[in-house]
């Protein structure tokens, strides 16, 4: 009887282990589900979220983001979502909107939404803001300003703070975590952040001619000038005239470096660089943008390795040549 | 004896005065040499002291650095901060934009057109009417969030034969049980994948073959439609529409006189998507539908559609390079007073984008029928025998409005397109139409687009 009794309470005790199981792991499974419209975002969201957080992104990180393919299957995604992370400043109107709209997804829907973080929201300062009159004979121009800001690494401070922010709204029971890991990613940046600036520091003035207007910030943080971009305005493909006028005027300010984000073609930057004797650097400009770079310190890193790599050799090769044609 | 003297004083001062000399400059040594130690010692204490002070120094600023930092990461690790929204910020400009006013876009579409004959057979209302410059259509439309619950899209359209609101609907934006979504208003149906899409956005000149016969320029009636997403790995959504084709099309027609829900359009579409690999997605549908085609008392149309797109383009080195297969089959299945007819049609393209601003495509389109109706059938004042009652507009209206099919209609169509921006399109295409009950067509547009107002999103 005694025994039969005790075999009793050990299906029960074993009944409510399982049960203690079953639901610790569901809390475990009850991740914050988040999608991002492009990687640099999904990079730090994981970064503060770890593992009480799931992250896909829309866009690949080797992809031009302003234009995406509405893929339906993104509107399964989004509908799923707790949490839509995307750039704003019109990076994605050509197809986010319709995306978000098919979601059906009230916690992402609208732009006052928990779920709904526009991170151009947490920057203070735009740059190429137009203040005159646009329209689009102007090229395919952001009335809002630049929107590729997180190519200062300096803006992925605050955005990481609003993500933060916005995770502690959307599942409070893990605050502490995120606010730890942001701190964590904060001082990491920080640290990285003037790592670099002492890299970049001696080329400080340095021309150099971009493809597209996406390297306002990076420029503005590195202390680089815009000698001009290939296209001759936002969106339109170079065209033989204007790369000549670019050629003539690289020659003139004896311009030594061109950047392009590894989504543009290479074809006409190549050209440029081989008849003016610049280097060409085709480079990611965001997570994932090439294997091996996946989080913001590891896209920064490679930025700036090859660019002052770049700028280290054309100086010497300078030099020699200089050395050489005194000699 | 006093020489003696001197000369002993002498020797000694010679000998001893060095040996005095010599202690008393010892003795001055040494002293210098402690003064010496003294001011080692002391030189030490001093850099001891200094060491000191220099960690003291150290120590403190550390301090005041840290304090600083803390300061300054306190404020930037604040995760209290409201954020400032992004227009409070804006300029003029951007205010004047962002505030409620709905989204504006103007599209003008105009095409050139020379015809092989007189009298052109065009099959769809928006297609060029005759040889010279045509304005196909101007599509204006407004667009926008109502409230936290609906969106509201609404286009008009001016052609030649006047105004026409194409679409004007609500959508729901809130969630709803099993993920469904509500559309109510007038809309492009869900039938197949042609119809859903505006002229602007379209590959070719003309409208494909089948859709002109079937669903007319389009298909959008006035109704309800709702849309659930259903739970599967891929993306499937399920859709059913009921309302009223208060829009003259050649397949359903509005029963004015009947109070009876089951003379309504009803029009369902399941849609999938496959996403094989991040370069190539494949969208597979089944549509059907069924209304009355007012030929006679309750005689009904049914309408069945495949509909495939699959687009191919490489994310990586290629940006701007993609081909897209769309093709479609419709079969309709009419009942009149006469007879069945079984008609059906589907078209093919293919299109390729070689560079960012350019496309070319070939298009081939075919319309037939199992139950080809007599060339008098159009002579409605004939034979009191013949066909008539097919021409569901007694009124006199054009063939358009012909329900039944005289025989094969096959047409070509290559193609070729300049996007000069997102806004603006140059397009040249040629059309030949063969008809096995009449001649040949021969057919040449040059269309141009314009595009004014909001940056529209681009339909997949």
């Amino acid at each position: 009887m005694k025994h039969q009794f005790s075999l009793k309470n050990f299906v029960l005790c074993m009944t409510l282990a399982l049960a203690s199981i079953i639901f610790t792991g569901q809390s475990v499974l009850a991740q914050v589900n988040i999608v991002t419209s492009v990687t640099d975002y999904a990079a730090i969201a994981k970064e503060i979220g770890g593992d009480r957080v799931e992250v896909t992104s829309l866009a690949k990180g080797y992809q031009d983001p302003h234009f995406v393919d509405a893929k339906p299957i993104f509107i399964t995604r989004l509908n799923k979502a707790d949490m839509l992370i995307y750039n704003g400043l019109d990076l994605e109107i050509g197809w986010l909107p319709i995306l978000i709209t098919g979601a059906r997804n009230s916690d992402i829907a609208s732009p006052s939404a928990i779920g709904h973080y526009n991170a151009s929201v947490s920057i203070k300062d735009f740059l190429d803001v137009h203040t005159t009159p646009i329209d689009r004979s102007m090229g395919d121009i952001h009335p809002g300003g630049n929107p590729h800001f997180m190519l200062n690494p300096g803006n992925g401070i605050p955005v990481a703070r609003g993500i933060a922010a916005r995770l502690i709204r959307i599942d409070p029971e893990n605050a502490a975590f995120y606010e730890d890991n942001f701190k964590n990613f904060v001082s990491a940046l920080k640290l990285k952040i003037s790592e670099w600036e002492t890299e970049l520091a001696p080329f400080k003035g340095t021309e150099v001619v971009t493809y597209h207007k996406l390297w306002s910030y990076f420029l503005d943080w590195a202390g680089f000038k815009n000698a001009g971009t290939i296209e001759p305005k936002p969106g339109i493909p170079p065209s033989p005239s204007h790369t000549a006028d670019l050629m003539r005027n690289m020659e003139r300010d004896n311009v030594r470096l061109i950047m392009a984000a590894n989504y543009y073609p290479t074809k006409t930057a190549s050209i440029i660089a081989r008849k003016t004797g610049a280097t060409f650097l085709s480079l990611p400009v965001m997570i994932e943008g090439r294997d091996g770079i996946d989080s913001y310190i590891e896209l920064f890193d490679a930025l700036v390795g090859e660019i002052t790599s770049a700028l280290k050799n054309t100086k010497s090769s300078n030099q020699n040549a200089a050395e050489f044609n005194g000699g | 004896m006093k020489f003696r003297r001197i000369f002993f004083t002498l020797i000694i001062t010679l000998f001893i005065s060095p040996a005095i000399t010599q202690q008393v400059f010892a003795g001055e040594q040494n002293d210098v040499k402690s003064e010496l130690k003294e001011l080692r010692k002391m030189m030490e204490n001093m850099q001891q002291r200094i060491d000191e002070l220099e960690e003291k120094n150290e120590a403190l600023e550390k301090q005041a650095k840290e304090k600083e930092e803390t300061i300054v990461v306190e404020e930037e690790t604040d995760l209290t901060v409201i954020e400032t929204p992004a227009t409070e910020r804006q300029g003029f400009l951007q205010k004047a934009l962002n505030t409620f006013n709905p989204e504006i876009s103007v599209i003008g579409i105009f095409a050139a057109a020379w015809y092989s004959q007189d009298d052109p057979i065009v099959f769809a209302e928006v297609d060029p009417e005759n040889t010279g410059v045509n304005v196909q259509e101007i599509e204006i439309g407004f667009q926008g969030v109502i409230d936290s619950y609906f969106r509201f899209d609404t286009f008009l359209v001016f052609g030649v034969e006047g105004v026409e609101l194409e679409e004007a609907y609500g959508t729901t934006l809130f969630s709803l049980p099993l993920n469904s979504q509500i559309r109510a208003g007038r809309m492009r149906a869900k039938f197949g994948r042609i119809n859903q899409i505006h002229r602007h956005n379209q590959n070719f000149v003309t409208l494909p073959l089948p859709a002109a016969q079937f669903l007319g320029e389009h298909l959008n009636p006035t109704s309800i439609e709702a849309n659930f997403l259903v739970p599967v790995p891929w993306y499937m959504e399920l859709s059913a529409l009921g309302g009223s084709p208060d829009v003259e099309t050649p397949t359903f027609d509005r029963d004015e006189n009947a109070n009876n829900l089951a003379r309504l359009l009803y029009i369902f579409h399941l849609a999938n998507f496959v996403e094989v690999s991040e370069a190539l997605g494949v969208s597979l549908g089944g549509s059907f539908a069924t209304g009355v085609n007012n030929t006679g008392r309750d005689e009904r149309s049914n309408m069945y559609g495949i509909d495939l797109f699959a687009k191919y383009r490489p994310l990586e080195n290629n940006p701007y390079q993609e081909v897209m297969l769309q093709s479609e089959f419709m079969y309709l299945d009419a009942d009149t007073p006469e007879e069945n007819l079984e008609n059906w049609g589907w078209y093919a393209q293919l299109v390729y984008r070689f560079a960012k601003r350019w496309n070319t495509g070939f298009r081939y389109g075919i319309i037939d029928t199992n139950t080809p109706v007599q060339e008098e059938a159009g002579d409605i004042d004939g034979d009191p025998a013949g066909l008539f009652t097919l021409i569901r507009n007694e009124e006199g209206e054009e063939e358009e409005g012909m329900l039944g099919l005289f025989g094969r209609t096959y047409r070509l169509s290559p193609m070729l397109t300049f996007n000069p921006s997102e806004f603006s399109r140059l397009r040249v295409q040629y059309d030949y139409l063969n008809q096995d009950f009449t001649e040949n067509q021969h057919a040449i547009f040059l269309q141009f687009q314009y595009s004014l107002g909001a940056h529209g999103a681009h339909p997949f």
